[in-house]
């Protein structure tokens, strides 16, 4: 049982487990997700088609096992870093090294890397700053010093941030709120089922001399129904709004339309309508209309086909869908002025404008994952960049000293600027000599 | 001077430094095909020259854009060789290896020459592309696939190592395999820290301004997927068994996953970055 766990919580295992995430990622990447089964049977073989579905990979990345992947990879990273824990503290807090040196003597000292007679200029050239001094077993003066000690924890700090990230990521994707509202200036619509209500007040868009999108701007209100209490402030793209604990961002916009139903020559109805959106004529409910498409610039292609020939209301045409009890009466483009005449009723569009569409989202577990990856990358920086080092100076009788060290992630990069630094100084020592 | 008369200014100083480093990579060529000391050296020298009238172009189209440039697929071609070179340079100059120019310079010629091919147009940035969090982002991923590309090139010659052991030119020009193994793993350490600011600055540029930190675009999927074959690089490191080798291996698949996330994701899979 405890061969079992110790596996559970390998290096090894976590290997195998990195390896299955890139291949669900990959498939995840490669296979279109969310499709409907009729998709991927006309994309792929049956059998192909049958083994997406029955293995979830059509959503790989809500799929059970999936999830159970991440949640074993995070016991994985907590066992991991549980283990290690009491042995880092015990390194960290370790006492005097040098006294230890008393008794035996570490592998890394049996092979001398240089030998100088300006030990303490060594030591503070190479950022030794607390320096240990003791006496070893044969007499000799032994000097110690350790540098970049909390680069031991880089590792398993990284280890603890993608373990927040991950706990981070998957509680926000469990307990987040997000809806969507959409509509042109003047409309108040509901936010999902909360007792929110958005207001916008304005929507601008920034255009360039070239005609292009520099910024759009939405300005909003947002009331709490139950309370009263009411918000407001403006949002943009890249910048977005905090109001009642809740984070709005300007995501998409569109064309909308009011759509005008008379009868007898009367104006009966007038509902705005932006484009994918449905209506129904109140007077006859059977009878529901979608603006499917808008053309501000309308044209007709060599085929027929609809399209825009540029984004300025010059020639504006809806493309519209009526229904009469599901059934599809009637679908086609429609200038300005035209008008769809069902019985007594005639039905047009008009006033095209652009509509905003804000999504406002509750994650309270973002600061989290936020947490999570700061946490990584300060773990990378100290695991990369600040190398524990350990190093000793024996002073002989004839009053030099025999440089021995060690850095388990320098190696022998760590020897090599001791050499040098080593060769540096006794030039150095050497010019004074001669100057005097 | 106009917009206009920068980018023609840019675009001959591309070609310049396109040139040079073609030059320099077929001297390299020639420094381990003839084994003469002469070629190589020169090289070294081209492609320090190359890299110094690349920086100049990259600079004269940020001022020509009014940007920086790093916002489209040629932008971040022609800057993704420029941060190869860049980390090339420096460990050329950290580890004395001159025989790393041979396998590196064509990898930069290849993403050059992908620049080359791309539309040089400057367009205007949409909204969403306007944001501080995008340099950073895409600063980072510059330096991350440049440190990238030295370690795959030091891997691979690591996985050729083995086979020269007794080959006077690579025994006089190339490290061991001990420290060939330490400076790959320099490299990937460089270019692991940059691609996790890489990923964390892209969430926090999606979060606000998708309102999402992580939706799982291909493209993200694909930095993630670098991001795993990385980290196992850096773990088999750490086991003596897996040590060498199979580390070697995982070196040089990482970097084809980091030229998949870039050319390929963009190609074969459409999501948010595909604008780019």
């Amino acid at each position: 049982m405890k061969q079992k766990l110790k596996f559970f919580i390998s290096m090894r295992f976590a290997l195998i487990l990195l390896l299955i995430l890139v291949a669900a990622c990959i498939a995840g990447s490669v296979i279109p997700q969310k499709q409907e089964m009729m998709w991927y049977t006309a994309a792929y073989p049956e059998a192909v088609a049958g083994a997406i579905m029955l293995f979830g990979l059509d959503d790989v990345f809500h799929a059970g096992w999936f999830v159970a992947l991440a949640a074993i990879l995070c016991i994985n990273l907590l066992g991991c870093n549980l283990i290690r824990f009491p042995s880092l503290i015990k390194r960290t807090s370790e006492g005097c090294r040098a006294e230890k040196l008393q008794k035996a003597l570490p592998a890394w000292m049996s092979q001398r890397v240089a030998e100088t007679t300006e030990a303490d200029s060594l030591f503070g050239t190479l950022g030794f700053r607390k320096i240990q001094e003791t006496t070893l077993q044969d007499g000799r003066l032994c000097r110690y010093s350790v540098k970049n000690r909390c680069g031991i924890w880089g590792a398993w700090i990284c280890h603890l941030g993608m373990l927040v990230v991950i706990l981070g990521f998957g509680l926000g994707q469990a307990y987040k709120s997000e809806y969507t509202v959409y509509g042109v200036p003047g409309q108040t619509k509901p936010v999902g089922d909360t007792s929110y209500t958005l207001t916008i007040d304005s929507f601008e868009t920034l255009l360039r001399q070239d005609d292009t999108v520099e910024q759009y701007t939405s300005s909003l209100t947002m009331t709490d129904t139950a309370t009263g209490e009411t918000a407001g402030g403006s949002v943009k793209v890249n910048a977005p709004l905090s109001l009642f604990g809740m984070r709005l961002y300007q995501n998409a916009t569109g064309w909308a339309a009011d759509m005008e139903v008379k009868k007898d020559g009367e104006v009966i109805q007038n509902t705005t309508l932006c484009t994918g959106e449905y209506a129904a004529v109140e007077d006859m409910p059977e009878l529901v209309l979608t603006l499917a498409a808008f053309y501000p610039d309308y044209a007709a292609a060599e085929d027929g086909t609809p399209m825009s020939l540029s984004g300025a209301l010059n020639n504006p045409a809806y493309l519209y869908r009526l229904y009469y009890e599901d059934q599809v009466l009637g679908m086609r483009v429609l200038q300005e002025e035209e008008v769809i005449t069902v019985d007594a009723y005639e039905i047009r569009f008009k006033d095209p404008q652009m509509y905003t569409l804000i999504q406002i989202k509750r994650d309270p577990f973002t600061p989290v994952a936020a947490v999570g990856g700061v946490l990584v990358i300060a773990g990378l920086l100290l695991a990369f960049y600040l190398r524990t080092a350990e190093m000793t100076a024996v002073r002989n009788p004839d009053g030099r000293w025999d440089i021995y060290g060690h850095s388990r992630k320098g190696g022998e990069e760590f020897l090599e600027t001791i050499r040098g630094a080593v060769s540096e100084i006794s030039s150095h020592e050497g010019g004074k000599e001669q100057r005097t | 001077m106009s917009s206009e008369q920068f980018l023609n200014i840019e675009n001959i100083l591309f070609t310049i430094a396109m040139v040079l480093y073609l030059v320099s990579m077929v001297l390299y060529i020639l420094f381990f095909a003839l084994r003469k000391e002469k070629p190589g050296r020169g090289a070294g020298y081209l492609t320090a020259a190359g890299f110094v009238v690349h920086t100049a172009a990259l600079i004269v189209r940020g001022i020509g854009a009014g940007r920086l440039p790093l916002t489209n697929q040629y932008e971040f071609a022609t800057s993704f060789a420029w941060g190869i070179c860049l980390c090339f340079l420096i460990f050329l100059w950290k580890y004395r290896f001159r025989a790393l120019g041979t396998f590196v310079l064509p990898v930069i010629f290849f993403i050059i020459g992908y620049a080359a091919m791309q539309s040089r147009e400057v367009r205007e940035l949409m909204p969403a592309l306007r944001s501080n969090w995008l340099a950073i982002h895409v600063s980072s991923a510059i330096i991350s696939y440049g440190a990238f590309g030295v370690s795959f090139a030091v891997s691979f010659i690591y996985l050729l190592r083995s086979r020269m052991e007794n080959h006077e030119f690579w025994n006089q020009h190339v490290p061991g395999q001990e420290k060939l193994d330490l400076i790959s793993y320099r490299a990937v350490s460089l270019g692991f820290l940059f691609l996790t600011l890489v990923i964390v600055t892209g969430a926090i540029w999606a979060e606000r301004a998708w309102g999402s930190y992580w939706s799982w675009d291909p493209k993200e999927t694909w930095s993630l997927v670098t991001w795993i074959i990385y980290a196992i690089y850096l773990h088999l490191r750490i086991s003596r068994s897996w040590k060498g080798k199979s580390a070697a291996l995982f070196a040089v698949i990482g970097f084809i996953c980091v030229i998949f996330t870039y050319i390929g994701v963009n190609t074969f899979i459409p999501g948010i970055h595909s604008y780019a």
